[in-house]
């Protein structure tokens, strides 16, 4: 694995920065992209938009079967991020879980991200967020 | 232009091929196809050639592999690679060359060794593309249809592993399918866990194999059997969850796009299909796959399979041949494999899996790319002319 290819999103990444097309509202996150998946405008203005650092669980799934050096089991969800704004579409992005118990998770479960090391590159440790149910909800 | 035909078809038994290689599992799907064509075909009769694979194994990544193991030298040979719909692709490639009048004898091969790198598969699923993937693995990106599936519809757990029940049991009937056991919905259930909620039985094997197929011109079909199977339709469309289209949580609607494209192309709809070979790498994956084709109404592919339609004996029979969850899915060979399964089926030559007397097929590969978030999915659709 090569270092560039986790610094090219690292500035939307921690700072949870999406991009959203003036022509139908879709939201790009973490990528920056000139081309809309959406509705495919190209080129396509695409705005900056500061999301929420809470968003809601759409599906999961908890993985029990990985490379030796991940520890399981291992939930991992698509979370929907909304804009600060409360304005326009939320971003759609695979969130790894942490510090959550498995019975805390379901569709629909509020969860905020964390920035923690999400893996480490040979020797450099890799930042990204990861998300948990938020403490003070927790029984 | 002209209507192409499907004419011919070699098959090998599925499985854990470890002692033989790339060229081996060619060759003896290139031999069984030769020796299959029902009146025959010469080797110089073939024009081009359409070669399915991902090559996990790394054998060596051109068209010449095929040249290796055919001899078919001076031959233009296509190496196709378009994920888990690899060999659906090469076949739609070799259709529409035909079609074109640009090829008059096609050959379709596909094939995979999947037993020699699994463990360099994983890995290179699960960390090379964790950043952007986040550690997501292929039970992983079907199961999370599954979670939103029983959670936004009134699909249940049962109904999901009836699907594996299903298919082992017909697997047992198929003479090449890779796993031949039957299992109960508790098995299935109480098989280990391997990426909630998909357990061990939902999964489709870890297997080796390969396929080919002849596909030719209206014109010159007879000239290889008298009972050639026509291609109407076919489809190919990609799509990823992250555009935000609510129903890409439960459902691929990539499917639908390919299908739609298919079913348009060959003036049919999802009523007319008699028989259908689908992409069922999880259980759940065949579940959506019915909605996806327009076999039922989205959400109720779990009634579907309750109600007994896709069984073997049911009125719109899915997976005669016992799917990829107990025949395998060697990648580049499935979707020739499911050509070659439908052939037999519309000539009426699928033995202990028969159904009754079926005038048009189809088959269904869908594949994930691009970090697990996006997906391919390939749709053609056979008939008897
Ligand atoms: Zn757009």
């Amino acid at each position: 694995m090569s270092g560039p290819r986790y610094d090219r999103t690292k500035r939307q990444d921690q700072r949870l920065i999406g991009f959203e097309c003036q022509a139908c509202g879709w939201v790009s996150f973490p990528e920056e992209k000139r081309t809309c998946k959406r509705c495919g405008d190209a080129p396509a203005e695409m705005e900056e938009v500061q999301l929420q650092e809470r968003g809601e669980i759409q599906t999961f799934v908890v993985q029990q079967y990985l490379p030796d050096d991940i520890e399981t089991p291992q939930p991992v969800a698509i979370v929907d991020l909304p804009q600060e704004d409360g304005d326009g579409e939320p971003a759609r992005a695979y969130g790894l879980l942490t510090e959550t118990d498995l019975e805390e998770i379901d569709v629909g479960t509020e969860v905020v991200a964390r920035f923690r090391e999400l893996f480490s590159d040979g020797e450099r440790p890799i930042d990204s967020f990861k998300f948990s149910v938020p403490r003070e909800e927790k029984a | 232009m002209t209507e192409p035909h499907v004419v011919g078809a070699g098959m090998i038994d599925f499985g854990e091929l470890y002692e033989q290689s790339f060229d081996d599992l060619l060759e003896s799907a290139y031999l069984s196809l030769l020796e299959n064509v029902d009146k025959g075909v010469d080797p110089s009769d073939i024009d081009a050639a359409w070669y399915g694979t991902i090559d996990i194994a790394n054998e060596g990544s051109s068209g010449s592999a095929v040249a290796h193991a055919t001899g078919l030298f001076e031959t233009p040979i296509t190496r196709v690679e378009n994920a888990c719909a690899t060999g659906s692709d090469a076949f739609r490639n070799a259709a529409q060359a035909v079609k074109a009048g640009d090829a008059e004898v096609a050959l379709v091969i596909g094939a995979e060794k999947m037993t020699d790198s699994t463990e360099g598969l994983i890995a290179s699923a699960a960390l090379e593309r964790l950043w952007r993937g986040r550690g997501v693995t292929m039970p992983a990106y079907f199961g999370m249809r599954a979670t939103r599936h029983l959670e936004e519809y009134e699909t249940t757990r049962e109904q999901i592993a009836e699907i594996s029940v299903k298919n082992h049991e017909n697997g047992t009937k198929y003479p090449h399918a890779h796993q031949q056991f039957e299992c109960s919905v508790e098995d299935v259930k109480e098989s280990p866990t391997v990426s909630y909620p998909l357990n061990l039985y939902d999964c489709c094997p870890v297997t080796d194999g390969a396929c080919a197929v002849l596909v030719t011109s209206e014109d010159r079909a007879r000239e290889f059997t008298d009972d050639p199977i026509r291609v109407a339709g076919y489809g190919l469309a990609s799509d990823t969850f992250q555009r935000g289209a609510p129903e890409a949580l439960t459902n691929f609607p990539a499917t639908r796009q390919a299908s739609s494209q298919a079913y348009e192309r060959a003036g049919l709809g999802p009523e007319d299909v008699d028989v259908a070979e689908v992409h069922d790498c999880f259980s759940i994956t065949e579940l959506i796959t019915y909605e996806d084709l327009g076999f039922c109404e989205e959400g109720k592919g779990g009634q579907f399979v309750d109600e007994g339609h896709p069984h073997l004996d049911g009125d719109k029979p899915v997976n005669p041949s016992g799917g990829l969850l107990s025949k395998g899915h060697p990648i580049g060979a499935t979707g020739v494999a499911q050509i070659a399964e439908i052939f037999e089926q519309l000539r009426g030559e699928a033995g202990a899996v028969q159904v009754d007397a079926p005038e048009v097929g189809l088959q269904h590969n869908i594949g994930i790319g691009r970090n697990a978030t996006g997906a391919v999915s390939c749709v053609n659709i056979m008939e008897r002319p």
